[in-house]
C-alpha cells in the first residue's frame, strides 16, 4: 500500500512535465491549426540549452532558464516567420510536412554540433530526499513540479487577462474580424509559436535538471504530448494538464505493478481507448469558427 | 476659396483592379465619397459590392489602382494600419467572436487605442446607443439573435471611433422590423457625423438610407445616380439589378 503513495507521486511529478509539454503542443494547435510534428525537437533544443547555459558555461540555473526562454522564444518566433507563415491557410497536409522535415533537421543538426552523449542540467536545489508521509520526493522534484506549475499558470494568465492573450483568441475565433479590428495576426501567429516554444523548451530543461537529456530525446517527447493532447482534447486548456497528469501516473503504476520496461505501451493504450471511447478528448473544445 | 466644396472628397476609388487568384473580381472601379455621406453599392450577387470594401479594408490587395483616403494614398495597406486611419469596416455576416462576451467584443474593436479610459467611454457610449447589448454585456456572442449579432458588429466597429464605416449587408439574413432597426441606426451613426459606405443586397433599403448609390455590376461601376432618382425611374433599377 505504501507503495502506492509512491508511485502515485512519481507520476505526478513526471505528469507535470508532460503537462507542460502538452501544453506547447494543444495551444499551436488550438490558436493554429498547426500539428507540430517538431514540438518534442523544441523540449530537446531547450534540455540543450540548459545543458549549454548551467553545465559549459556555469550560469545558475535561473539565469540559465532566463537565457533559454529567451533564446528558444526568438528561435519559434523566426520559424514561424520563415518557414510556418509559407504554409498558412494551407491546409493541414503541408504544416505536418513542413515540420516533420524541421523535426529531422533538428535532430540531426544537435547531432552534429553536440552529440549522443548525456547532457546534465544543474539544478538550482540538492537532490535531497524529502519525506511527505509515506511518500519520498527529492527538493528538486518538488521544486520542478512548482516551476512547470507556475509557468502553466503563467502561460494561463497570458492568454486570459493581457492584450496579446485577448488578440490571441480573437485571432482564433475568427481571424478575418481580428484582422479587421487592428489585430496584426501574423505577429500573433508568431507570438503563439513562440510561446509554444518557450513551454516545450522549459519543460525540456526542467526535466534535464532531474534526469540527463540527449539529442534524441525529441521523438518520444513529441509522442507523449500527442498522447495527452488526444487524451485532454485538441486545443484544450485542461486538457492538457488533466491528461498530462493521467498519462504520467497510469505510466507509473504500470511500471511500479506491471513492469518497468513497457511503460511506453500506456500511451498507445490511452490513445486507443479515447479514440474508440470519447473520440474529441476529455475537453474538447470544439469552439463554432465562423 | 470659394472654390472649395463644401463637403470635401473623403475617399477617391480610381481605376481598382482586384483578382482572386487569375480570376479577375474588379477591373477598374472608380467612386467618390464626401465627407458626410451615406453611399450605397448596389448590385446583383457576385457583382464584386463586398470586393469593393474589403480592397479598401485592405484585406484584400488591389493588383492596380488608387485608393486615395483623406489626402494619402492607402491602396495595398494592411487591414491594421487602415483602421487606425480611420476607416472601420463591418463585414457581412457579422462575424463577432462567437466565444467572448459581448462586452469583451466590443473593447476588441477598440484593440488599438490603449487608453483603458477612452475604451471604457466608447463602451459606455456603444450601451447607450445600443441599450439591448447593454442586458447582455455578459452574454457570450455566439448565443446572441442574428439582429443583436449585426448591431454588435456595428457597434464593435464603431469602437475604433472610425470617419468612415464600411457596411457589408447589414439587412442580410434578418426580419423586416429588424432591418429597419438597423437602417435607422445607420442614420443615426451618420447624423453624428460619420461617413457611411453601405453593401445592400435590398436596393429599396439601400436607397431608404443612402443619399447616392453606385451600381456595380460585373467588376465595375455601371450607373452612378441619386438614390431619389433611382428610385423614381424603377426602369433603371430593372435594367441593372433585375429587382
Amino acid at each position: 500500500m505504501d507503495m502506492l503513495f509512491q508511485f502515485i507521486a512519481n507520476g505526478l511529478v513526471s505528469g507535470s512535465f508532460y503537462a507542460l509539454s502538452a501544453l506547447g503542443l494543444t495551444l499551436i494547435f488550438g490558436l493554429m491549426r498547426v500539428v507540430n510534428f517538431a514540438h518534442g525537437e523544441l523540449y530537446m533544443l531547450g534540455g540543450v540549452m540548459g545543458w549549454l547555459t548551467t553545465t559549459v558555461l556555469g550560469l545558475n540555473f535561473f539565469a540559465g532558464l532566463a537565457l533559454t526562454i529567451l533564446v528558444m522564444g526568438a528561435f519559434g518566433w523566426l520559424a514561424d516567420r520563415f518557414l510556418i507563415e509559407r504554409v498558412r491557410d494551407q491546409g493541414e497536409e503541408p504544416s505536418i510536412l513542413l515540420t516533420i522535415g524541421l523535426s529531422i533537421f533538428l535532430t540531426n543538426t544537435a547531432l552534429l554540433l553536440v552529440g549522443t552523449a548525456p547532457l546534465n542540467v544543474e539544478g538550482p536545489l540538492p537532490n535531497k530526499p524529502v519525506f511527505l508521509g509515506p511518500v519520498v520526493l527529492t527538493e528538486l522534484r518538488l521544486f520542478a513540479v512548482a516551476a512547470c506549475a507556475a509557468l502553466i499558470l503563467a502561460a494561463h494568465l497570458v492568454i486570459r487577462y493581457t492584450r496579446l492573450g485577448r488578440a490571441m483568441r480573437a485571432t482564433f475565433q475568427d481571424a478575418m474580424a481580428a484582422r479587421l479590428a487592428g489585430i496584426n495576426t501574423a505577429r500573433v501567429y508568431a507570438s503563439t509559436f513562440a510561446l509554444g516554444t518557450i513551454l516545450a523548451a522549459s519543460a525540456g530543461m526542467l526535466l534535464g535538471s532531474i534526469y540527463s537529456t540527449h539529442v534524441s530525446a525529441g521523438g518520444l517527447v513529441s509522442l507523449k504530448a500527442f498522447v495527452v493532447v488526444i487524451l485532454g482534447g485538441m486545443g484544450s486548456f485542461a486538457g492538457a494538464i488533466v491528461g498530462g497528469l493521467i498519462l504520467g501516473v497510469a505510466e507509473a503504476l504500470w511500471g511500479g505493478y506491471i513492469s518497468t520496461g513497457t511503460v511506453d505501451i500506456i500511451g498507445f493504450l490511452i490513445v486507443i481507448l479515447t479514440l474508440i471511447f470519447k473520440p474529441y478528448g476529455l475537453f474538447s473544445t470544439q469552439v463554432e469558427r465562423a | 476659396m470659394t472654390e472649395t466644396p463644401i463637403n470635401k472628397t473623403l475617399l477617391r476609388v480610381r481605376d481598382l483592379h482586384v483578382a482572386y487568384g487569375k480570376i479577375a473580381a474588379l477591373h477598374g472601379v472608380d467612386l467618390d465619397v464626401a465627407e458626410g455621406e451615406t453611399v450605397a453599392l448596389i448590385g446583383a450577387n457576385g457583382a464584386g459590392k463586398s470586393t469593393i470594401l474589403r480592397a479598401i479594408s485592405g484585406l484584400l490587395k488591389p493588383s492596380r489602382g488608387g485608393i486615395h483616403w483623406d489626402g494619402r494614398e492607402i491602396a495595398g495597406l494592411p487591414a491594421e494600419k487602415v483602421v487606425a486611419g480611420g476607416i472601420a469596416h463591418c463585414p457581412e455576416e457579422r462575424h463577432v467572436w462567437p466565444a467572448m462576451t459581448v462586452r469583451e467584443n466590443l473593447m476588441l474593436g477598440a484593440f488599438l487605442t490603449s487608453s483603458k479610459h477612452r475604451v471604457e467611454e466608447r463602451v459606455g457610449m456603444a450601451f447607450h446607443r445600443f441599450p439591448r447589448l447593454r442586458e447582455r454585456y455578459k452574454q457570450m456572442a455566439g448565443t446572441l439573435s442574428g439582429g443583436e449579432q449585426q448591431m454588435l458588429a456595428i457597434a464593435r466597429a464603431l469602437m475604433s471611433e472610425p470617419r468612415l464605416l464600411l457596411l457589408d449587408e447589414p439587412s442580410l439574413g434578418l426580419s423586416p422590423k429588424m432591418a429597419d432597426e438597423v437602417f435607422d441606426v445607420v442614420r443615426e451613426i451618420n447624423g453624428h457625423g460619420v461617413t457611411v459606405l453601405v453593401v445592400e443586397q435590398n436596393v429599396h433599403n439601400a436607397l431608404a438610407v443612402a443619399s447616392r448609390a453606385y451600381v456595380v455590376e460585373t467588376g465595375a461601376i455601371s450607373t452612378e445616380a441619386d438614390s431619389a432618382t433611382l428610385l423614381e425611374d424603377p426602369e433603371v433599377l430593372n435594367a441593372y439589378l433585375g429587382a
